[in-house]
This record gives structure tokens, C-alpha cells and sequence, in this order.
């Protein structure tokens, strides 16, 4: 991988020389949908005609609508006024971003075909059928059981096929290859999904989210500093390598990654290194770990679900891998005669990304001092400064908090009859948070070329991320969550 | 950075000790974190979520 291809490759949601960041594009897009949907609860339903999918035997009727008062578009309309929709608003965002436009619209017509043909394809109930309730239904005598949230197995699996055996059209596609953006947006939507989860179960929610504490310190101060050691000691690494090597393995990747390298002043090249290194992980951990998961895990949905919340690195695979997480772990226990109520798992594994994610800035500060005036001391040279704390707080945060806090205000205080209709409005929005999963997934997978690095001999720093995540970092993260949620049940579905 | 000063950097690199500020920052942040971690484990016993 060439280190231009990298650097070009890892979106990191820095803000551009000029126009606005990722993550303040991320924090409008994610409120615009939310606000959208807000309105179905006072009359019109505005997003209902936003193409869903069903686990389907005859492909013809896998697409619909969201909403039976838009049935009449039928499932390629919808799917049409879906892609028209999200081009229109994302091209927006591009002209923001100072994007190249034309070819982002080009490039993002055949990511979110490429996409949503994956997720279609990972809906086939040969795949996704879980129960024997699913396969009379189906009339079909086996199934592969990934749940219909394999889809997004299905996405990956697509974007890395491209990564490794098509590079030319990988690197063709990257102006639309934005994952960072996209599980942001994801993100923020999240927020008011978990909102509406939880009002009513306020004990439990803050409990779990009180929690998310140890979270931080097992990923800042005891992650960090295990990482940095056996990079430094072990591996024999320097200190521009070491440092952005043990955030992105500790802490939440590719965003930690460059914000240390910022912080101690590294080579642009070397936390971009760090970051692909940390996405190619974070690939193979969402592929084995939602499934040791539910093999070993099942009885234990919060414990699963904190667990993949810190040993998952990078926002969007984390939340990504909750999801699945979460499917196939209410497909199993379904399979018990358990019904947990959706939202928990998920809900908890996002939690626990985000109070990570706020301590970035804080973190990144304090190496920026310890840095400039300990180790790299120069006369009247550049010295960290406090509003690098602001400067690097992910401020796609602001947007979850925000739809987090009006429809866990709205969920609270609502009337039964008016909660019957807020639950789907906000499921209606929740739609396009599984389509920016979606989207999130197969970006992540374009990125993940192994042969290339492989090529670029990173073996030492593969080698040092392998002893660390799964020698360490995977393990005191099992132990952490077991130890605070274990016992601990989602509540069950009414 | 080329390919080859990538690998040649990463192989060839010259072994930089620890300095005594950065056995304080590993130091410190562990016994942070490790106080910190059985301080929360504690809260938790008396605290427990609700089942």
C-alpha cells in the first residue's frame, strides 16, 4: 500500500484545509433525518417511503417501503427514492466537505449499489432465516443463520473482494469510501433510537451507563500504557511510532491514531500507517468476534456487548460489530424462547464507544504536554495547548447527545398514545442508520487490503498489534465487562 | 515516505531507551487505572445494576 494510497484511504474525519469536517457534516446529516422523523409524530410521515428490506426465497419481494402510506412506490421505487435522496444530501455534504462533487456522485452511485446489492444478497433466508418458525415460513430445510444483519458480513466481504483482487476500481471508488462519515452519521441517529430504548428504564440505562466509565480507564490508562511499554520494550519501536501505535490499539483507532500523532508532532506517515493497520484489524475482529459472541456469550448480552465495545477498534466497526452482535445473539436466545428487547446490546456497545471517544481530546492533550515539554523540548518551539482539547473532541458526540437527549425528553414525558407514535418515527430514522451501516461496512471492507500490506513489510507492527489486542487487549476487556455486567439482562421485549 | 525507507526505517530503526518521563506516564497511568478500576469494581458490588 502506497503510503499516498493510505493516506488517502483513511478518513479520518480531520477537518479539510478549508470547509467544514467530517464530523460536523455528520452531526447535520444525522439531525436532518432526525428532525425529519420527528414530524411523522405531528402528522405527515416525511421519510416513510425509505426502502427496507426483508429476508426473502424470491428476490422480487425482498424491497419495500417503511411506511404503507408510500406501498405504491414499491420496492425499486423505494430503493430509487432512497439512493435520489441520500445523493442529493450527501453530494451537499461533499460541496461542504470541498469534496470533488461530480466524482463523489459518480463514485457513491456504485458504492450504494454495490452496498445495498450485498445487503439484499445477505437477506436471502438461506443465509439469514434463524428460526424453524423463519424456515416453515421460508419453506426452506437449512439456513446459514447469520440473521439478516449478516448483510452487513455480506458488505464487508464484497468491499474486501474489491480491496484485494481489484485494486485499481478500490482506489477509483475512494472519493465515496468515507467510513468515518457514514457510522457517524450512524451514529447520531443512534442516539434517539437508544432514547426511545431506554425511557421507561432509567435505573438500568444509567447503571449501564456509569459503567461506561471503566471503560475509559481500561482503555486510556491501562491499554495505553501496557501497549506503549511492549511497543518500546519489546518490539524495540521509537517513540513517534510507539505512541500512535498504542493509542490506535487502545483506545478507538484511526481517530486516536492521528490525534496522538498530532499531539507529539509525529510524520503525518506514521499515524496513517497506525490507522490502516488498526482498520485491517478491526476487519478480521468484526468477523470472528460477534460469533464467539453468541457461541460463548449468549446468556450474557451485556457482557457481549461491552465487551465488543472495547476490544473492536475504529467508531464504525465497533458499533457495526454491536449490531451483529446484538442480531445474532436475540436469534439465539429467540431460538431459547427468550425475547430480549432490541436496542440493549447495541445501545450498550455505542455507550461504550462514545465515553471513550470524549476522552480523546483530553488524552491527546496530555502527550501533547508530556511530549513538548519532557521529551521533544525545543526553545520557544511549538508547546501543546489547551484548546487542543476542543480542537480534537469528536464533535459528532454534540449530535448523538442531542437526538439522545429530545427523544429521550419526548419518549419520558409522552402519553401513551403519543409514545405509540414516537417508537416509529424513530424507527423510521432507525432505517437509515442500518443503511449508513451498511455503507459503513463495505467502505471498510475497500479499505482492508492485505496483500498491500503484506507488500509494505509492516510485519513488525502487525506483530506488535497481534500481542497486544489479542494477547491483552481482547482479554482484560472480557474480564472489565464480565466483571460489571455480568448477571445483567436486557429487559424483554413486551 | 517510499516503500523501501519504510522498511528499511521500521528494520533499521536505533533503540531508543525509556526515559525516566516515560516509565512515570506508564507508571502512573497503570496505578491510575488499576486504583481507579477497583474503586468502580467496589461501587459495583454495593451499586449493582438492576437486574
Amino acid at each position: 500500500m502506497s503510503n499516498a494510497a493510505v493516506a488517502g484511504e483513511v478518513s479520518t474525519g480531520a477537518a479539510p484545509a478549508s470547509g467544514l469536517s467530517e464530523d460536523w457534516l455528520a452531526v447535520w446529516v444525522g439531525l436532518l433525518v432526525f428532525v425529519l422523523a420527528l414530524v411523522g409524530i405531528a402528522g405527515p410521515n416525511l421519510l416513510g417511503w425509505v426502502v427496507s428490506t426483508s429476508v426473502w426465497t424470491d428476490v422480487s419481494g425482498a424491497l419495500g417501503t417503511t411506511s404503507k402510506n408510500y406501498a405504491g412506490l414499491g420496492g425499486i421505487g423505494a430503493l430509487l427514492a432512497t439512493y435520489i435522496a441520500l445523493l442529493v444530501v450527501l453530494s451537499l455534504g461533499a460541496v461542504a466537505l470541498k469534496a470533488n462533487v461530480k466524482r463523489f456522485a459518480l463514485t457513491f452511485t456504485v458504492v450504494f449499489a454495490i452496498s445495498y446489492a450485498s445487503w439484499v444478497a445477505g437477506n436471502y433466508a438461506h443465509f439469514a432465516a434463524v428460526t424453524q418458525t423463519d424456515f416453515k415460513k421460508f419453506g426452506i430445510d437449512w439456513s446459514l443463520r447469520l440473521t439478516n444483519e449478516g448483510g452487513f458480513i455480506f458488505a464487508l466481504l464484497v468491499g474486501l473482494v474489491i480491496s484485494n483482487f481489484f485494486p485499481r476500481f478500490a482506489d477509483w471508488l475512494k472519493e465515496a469510501i468515507r467510513p468515518e462519515l457514514y457510522i457517524k452519521i450512524a451514529i447520531v441517529i443512534l442516539g434517539a433510537f437508544i432514547a426511545v430504548t431506554v425511557a421507561g428504564k432509567l435505573s438500568l440505562a444509567r447503571s449501564v451507563s456509569l459503567r461506561g466509565v471503566a471503560a475509559i480507564i481500561e482503555a486510556y490508562l491501562i491499554y495505553w500504557s501496557v501497549v506503549y511499554f511492549v511497543a518500546r520494550k519489546w518490539f524495540g519501536f521509537n517513540r513517534e511510532w510507539a505512541a500512535p501505535l498504542a493509542s490506535g490499539i487502545s483506545i478507538c483507532g484511526v481517530a486516536a491514531a492521528i490525534a496522538t500523532g498530532g499531539a507529539i508532532r509525529s510524520r503525518p506517515t506514521v499515524p496513517i500507517l497506525v490507522s490502516s493497520l488498526v482498520v485491517i484489524f478491526a476487519v478480521v475482529e468484526v468477523l470472528i468476534l460477534p460469533f464467539l459472541a453468541q457461541t460463548y456469550l449468549s446468556h450474557e448480552p451485556l457482557v457481549a456487548a461491552a465487551w465488543i465495545g472495547l476490544a473492536v477498534k475504529t467508531d464504525g466497526a465497533a458499533v457495526a460489530a454491536g449490531g451483529i452482535t446484538e442480531a445474532l445473539i436475540l436469534a439465539k436466545a429467540a431460538g431459547e424462547g427468550i425475547q430480549y428487547q432490541p436496542g440493549w446490546i447495541l445501545g450498550t456497545t455505542a455507550a461504550v464507544k462514545v465515553f471513550i471517544d470524549v476522552f480523546i481530546g483530553i488524552w491527546a492533550f496530555i502527550l501533547a504536554y508530556v511530549w513538548t515539554n519532557h521529551i521533544n523540548v525545543q526553545n520557544g518551539g511549538d508547546k501543546a495547548r489547551v484548546g487542543e482539547i476542543w480542537q480534537r473532541f469528536p464533535k459528532f458526540i454534540i449530535g448523538f447527545v442531542l437526538t439522545f437527549a429530545i427523544a429521550f425528553y419526548a419518549a419520558s414525558t409522552a402519553t401513551p398514545e403519543a409514545l405509540a407514535k414516537i417508537t416509529p418515527a424513530i424507527g423510521v430514522a432507525n432505517t437509515f442508520r442500518v443503511i449508513f451501516f451498511i455503507l459503513t461496512f463495505f467502505s471498510i471492507g475497500v479499505l482492508s487490503n492485505f496483500r498491500a500490506l503484506w507488500r509494505e513489510g509492516l510485519g513488525k507492527l502487525v506483530a506488535v498489534y497481534i500481542v497486544s489486542l489479542f494477547g491483552f487487549v481482547v482479554w482484560v476487556g472480557l474480564l472489565v465487562s464480565w466483571i460489571f455486567f455480568s448477571g445483567v439482562k436486557p429487559p424483554l421485549a413486551n | 515516505m517510499s516503500e523501501q525507507d519504510l522498511r528499511g526505517e521500521l528494520r533499521n530503526a536505533a533503540v531508543e531507551p525509556l526515559l525516566p518521563i516515560e516509565k512515570k506516564l506508564i507508571g502512573w497511568s497503570l496505578s491510575i487505572g488499576v486504583v481507579l478500576l477497583v474503586v468502580l469494581v467496589i461501587a459495583n458490588r454495593y451499586y449493582p445494576i438492576p437486574a
